[in-house]
């Protein structure tokens, strides 16, 4: 472990996968955060939108703000979509892009991987897969992306530096980083910082 | 972070209030935590 790392990245991933394999398998269940259809309400989503997308494909969605606020993806483009979930934002990217733009899904957590593979076979989709992979080792050529997208994840990465150098990697010079997470605007005390516990809940 | 990894023209969206009615709403409240939109773009 990097001794500059408040937690043990492989620890910190452990607990995120229990988690999420929660959100992935019982999505309505009790989380300490909104999931699903209220949720991209809550975050701004155009609803035209989402409501034409299928419940498997929004019912875990877990983000925590909208990473096409401040820009919608344009027709065409190639998409990384880090932490990819259940694949709520990268069928949303999918739209934006439409059939010449194509979409991967990157995420750790098998039950979501599942999920998301199987509403791209439900819905037909040629242009969206999802892959296995870490934030910090996207399985991704050099430069083949358009704009890397991401939504509630980086926060989850015990090396923050190493996931930006990595989505740095991945996009083509001239690419966009297009992310939504959350920040805290009052400190956090240092014990606090290595709490893995509070990482996650 | 992102500026000295490499990125430029960085914009910070608006917060929203992303645990809002949440069993997270408490300890989110304790450190003001809310959740934004960021843009960068790798330069070239």
């Amino acid at each position: 472990m990097n001794d500059d790392l408040l937690v043990d990245p492989e620890e910190l991933r452990e607990q995120v996968r229990g988690k999420y394999r929660d959100v992935a398998l019982a999505p309505h269940g009790e989380h300490h955060f909104h999931t699903g259809r209220p949720l991209t309400v809550r975050l701004g989503y155009d609803q035209t939108v989402v409501e034409a997308l299928p419940d498997k494909a929004v019912e875990s969605f877990a983000g925590v703000g909208n990473p096409f606020s401040l820009r919608t993806l344009a027709r065409g483009e190639k998409i990384v979509d880090i932490g990819s979930g259940a694949g709520f934002d990268s069928f949303i990217a999918a739209g934006q892009v439409t059939s010449t733009g194509r979409v991967v899904g990157i995420d750790m957590t098998e039950e979501m991987l599942t999920k998301s593979r199987q509403t791209v076979h439900d819905l037909g989709l040629t242009n969206v897969e999802f892959l296995e992979g870490l934030a910090e080792s996207i399985p991704v050529a050099d430069g083949w992306a358009d704009a890397v997208i991401s939504n509630g994840v980086i926060n989850l990465c015990a090396d923050k530096r190493a996931v930006f150098l990595e989505i740095h990697r991945v996009l083509r010079p001239g690419g966009t980083l297009q992310f939504a997470d959350i920040a805290n605007g009052l400190p956090v005390p240092p014990d606090a910082l290595r709490d893995i516990d509070l990482w996650t809940g | 972070m992102l500026e000295d990894s490499g990125f430029v023209d960085v914009q910070i969206g608006s917060a929203v209030d992303t645990f809002g009615g949440a069993i997270g709403e408490e300890k989110a409240r304790s450190f003001d935590v809310y959740g934004y939109a960021f843009l960068a773009r790798k330069p070239g």
